[in-house]
């Protein structure tokens, strides 16, 4: 777990304002750290005047949120029917195995939380693997190679 | 607006335009099931178990929700109403695991109600038989999560009523869980163990360890009294079977409370630990002795005789008593617990109608005392938007409701803020009543409310006792104790300096060893009388069980007779 600086959290909350929607509140905190801090909760709710399990209701009913801290990048592969019978199966194996995790779960780095999704609607283009957002369409092992080298790419040529 | 007119399966009735079709059914008499709604909460529509057809309207509507409108005409027993309830019954008992056979709500249960009244003999659809867990982390009543079907009415009633907003949700559709703040066991929560959510619980989900598997609807009979542990004297149904209280539960239909009690009216006596006084108890060679009424009352009348003596009466005795106490025994009488604060108390109503709410130095989710009157405060906060101020240097249970917290000392900071208000309430105990004097002169607007000291303190005023106690030095002691737990020092001091001692009391604790005779004393649950509360309305005490036990007052008059 990374330190949480209570500062950041209030700034954050101060920049939004004690009636601002919870959600983009939540949403800006769970950008920053990846996942939603307890101690970000208890911030919010005291700063808000809503109870802790209100938050905290929040927090687990969207998708979006976490509380569990997420990797910089989130794969996910669609498990839909479309794309299953296309083979997401062994697309979602072999990003298991190139990960070295399991769906649902974070690599030891931080570096990519992989998840499943059933359908996104797009079931021309599957199977599916969506990575921070970005849709790639009619994935195969070798298509998933090149994606990560790709992303990898792009990391280093961020650092 | 006028009132509308509307059909319901034959009857017209004429109701308000703002009712729901629950409401103008109720109005019928037409009886319409229900497992999330509530009369004393908002109507949410997550169960639809009351379902009804509305004519021109496409498809079954919750009768709970849905607002009625001039000329509608509703069925409540058509074919497709009992199909929907039907299949709505099948899906809740297919969602978790609900055994009847072995929950102790088995025979009271809403939920196996209507599943005999539907006719359910079988499980339609397969199930899950989802692993969840019980919470039992709680002192007096445990979470089953298998027996529960989220109604939500727990969480309705923690939020609306009591204004605690322990309880929520975690997750979301099967997933869905009852929790307590951010999911963490119930007992570590900031639940204050109230039991609301378990008198709301339509199912077995909340368990009440004392009263569980000890008797049906059927089998237990409800006794309406009153709680005279403090001076709010709640409304309460005293659970009654086999001449035994089991449970007591808050009386939907009372004042103050309004089906509100806390944890010291639900749970106080029926755990208390200290040991009863049975039997007359009399000191011979320095320990207390079995002996038999004759040689007791003698024995103290014998005591109380050889020298001055006084008598202290706690505010948990009746009114009855207390008027016996002054008839009957010689000797100043003084009140255990302390005076009473104030005569001109406003009804604790006005909590709710405030808009600015002064506590002044004084804890009300604490002790014995006046819990049930911080949740109005609480839920006024919460949902009014009422201002609380805290005059306080210590930390108190409503902090976290509070607007501001400023140490006593700071009193005029609360007045300038108060002066704005259009009605603010100055809430205040024995301990604080200079405070609350000092603010009230210079706040013409405002009302207050203190708290007597002990659940009787107004009706011993009424007779007559109204001296707090005070050591003058008397060498012999008549303390008439009731459940008296929490006695002043002071007291304390005085009776162990006494020559003589004599109490009559519920529990040997404290007495034991400043007393030279026990006389045996009802609890609440055994006693017929009246008290008033500290809002000055007079409640009648009933007793849930017999003994064989004299009462009260026939124990003073023969003591009395003595003297």
């Amino acid at each position: 777990m990374i330190d949480v600086d209570p500062r950041e959290i209030i700034e954050i909350i101060g920049r939004n304002g004690a009636d601002a929607p919870l959600i983009s509140v939540l949403e800006e905190i769970q950008t920053k750290y990846r996942y939603l801090p307890r101690e970000a909760m208890i911030l919010v709710s005291e700063a808000f005047g809503l109870p802790l399990s209100q938050i905290y209701s929040v927090a687990t009913f969207y998708n979006a949120f976490s509380l569990e801290r997420r990797g910089r990048h989130e794969a996910c592969v669609c498990v839909g029917t479309a794309c299953h019978v296309r083979g997401a199966k062994r697309v979602l194996s072999h990003l298991e195995e190139k990960l070295g995790i399991k769906a649902g779960e974070t690599t030891p780095d931080w570096n990519y939380t992989l998840d499943t999704v059933h359908c996104l609607g797009a079931c021309a283009l599957g199977p599916i693997v969506v990575v921070d957002g970005e849709y790639s369409g009619q994935m195969h092992a070798k298509k998933v190679d090149e994606l990560l080298a790709r992303i990898e790419q792009a990391d280093e040529g961020e650092a | 607006m006028p009132d509308v007119q509307v059909t319901i399966d034959g009857h017209q009735v004429s109701v308000p335009a703002n009712s729901t079709v629950l409401d103008a059914a109720k109005v019928a008499g037409i009886d319409i099931p229900e497992l999330c709604a509530h009369d004393a909460l908002k109507p949410i529509g997550a169960c639809r178990m009351c379902l009804v057809e509305v004519e021109k309207q496409r498809v079954l509507h919750p009768a709970c929700t849905f607002p009625v409108s001039e000329g509608m005409v509703v069925h409540t027993a058509s074919d497709a109403v009992l199909g929907a309830r039907r299949f709505v019954l099948q899906l809740l008992f297919s969602e978790r695991n609900h055994f009847c056979m072995y929950c102790q709500t088995s025979g009271s249960c809403t939920l196996q109600d209507l599943a005999y009244e539907h006719g359910l003999t079988h499980w339609e659809f397969d199930r899950a038989f989802p692993k969840m867990p019980v919470d039992a982390s709680r002192q007096f009543f445990v979470m089953d999560h298998n027996r529960c079907i989220l109604c939500r009415r727990c969480i309705r009633a923690c939020d609306e009523l009591v204004g605690n907003r322990t309880l929520g949700l975690k997750n979301r559709g099967a997933d869905t869980m009852v929790i307590a703040d951010m999911d963490i066991p119930f007992g570590d929560s900031s639940c204050i163990s109230c039991g609301t959510c378990m008198q709301m619980c339509p199912t077995g989900a909340l368990m009440d360890r004392a009263s569980a598997y000890m008797g049906a609807t059927d089998e237990i009979t409800r006794v309406p009294s009153r709680c005279s542990l403090c001076s709010v004297g709640c409304g309460v149904e005293l659970i009654v079977r086999g001449n035994r209280v089991i449970r007591v539960e808050g009386d939907w239909d009372a004042e103050p409370n309004k089906g509100l009690i806390c944890e010291v009216g639900r749970f106080g006596l029926l755990h208390e630990r200290r040991q009863r006084v049975r039997k007359p108890l009399v000191k011979a060679d320095g320990a207390l002795a079995d002996a038999d009424w004759d040689d007791a009352l003698q024995k103290a009348a014998e005591g109380l005789k050889s020298a001055e003596s006084a008598v202290v009466v706690s505010g948990f005795s009746s009114t009855e008593a207390a008027q016996a106490a002054v008839n009957q025994l010689p000797g100043k009488k003084m009140a255990l617990g302390g005076a009473l604060v104030n005569g001109d108390n406003a009804p604790l109503s006005v909590l709710d109608e405030t808009d600015l709410i002064i506590v002044a130095d004084v804890d009300l989710t604490e002790g014995y005392n006046y819990r049930m009157a911080s949740f109005p405060i609480k839920r006024s906060a919460r949902h009014r938007g009422v201002r609380v101020i805290l005059l306080d240097d210590e930390p108190n249970g409503l902090d976290a409701w509070a607007r501001y917290k400023w140490s006593p000392d700071e009193a005029e900071r609360a007045v300038e803020l108060a002066q704005h208000a259009e009605m603010p309430v100055i809430v205040y105990d024995q301990h604080s009543a200079a405070l609350a004097q000092e603010l009230a002169a210079q706040l013409p607007k405002a009302k207050t409310i203190g708290f007597a000291p002990e659940g009787n303190t107004a009706g011993l005023a009424e007779v007559g006792i109204s001296e707090p106690f005070a050591n003058d030095g008397f060498s012999a002691y008549y303390v008439i104790a009731g459940e008296a737990a929490e006695v002043p020092q002071e007291l304390m001091d005085a009776l162990a300096k006494a020559d003589f001692v004599a109490v009559q009391a519920s529990y040997r604790e404290p007495w034991e060893d400043v007393a030279d005779v026990i006389l045996p004393s009802p609890v609440m649950f055994e006693k017929d009388g009246s008290l008033v509360n500290t809002e000055g309305r007079s409640f009648e005490l009933k007793a849930g069980v017999t003994t064989r036990r004299p009462s009260e007052v026939e124990v003073i008059e023969r003591l009395g007779a003595l003297l």
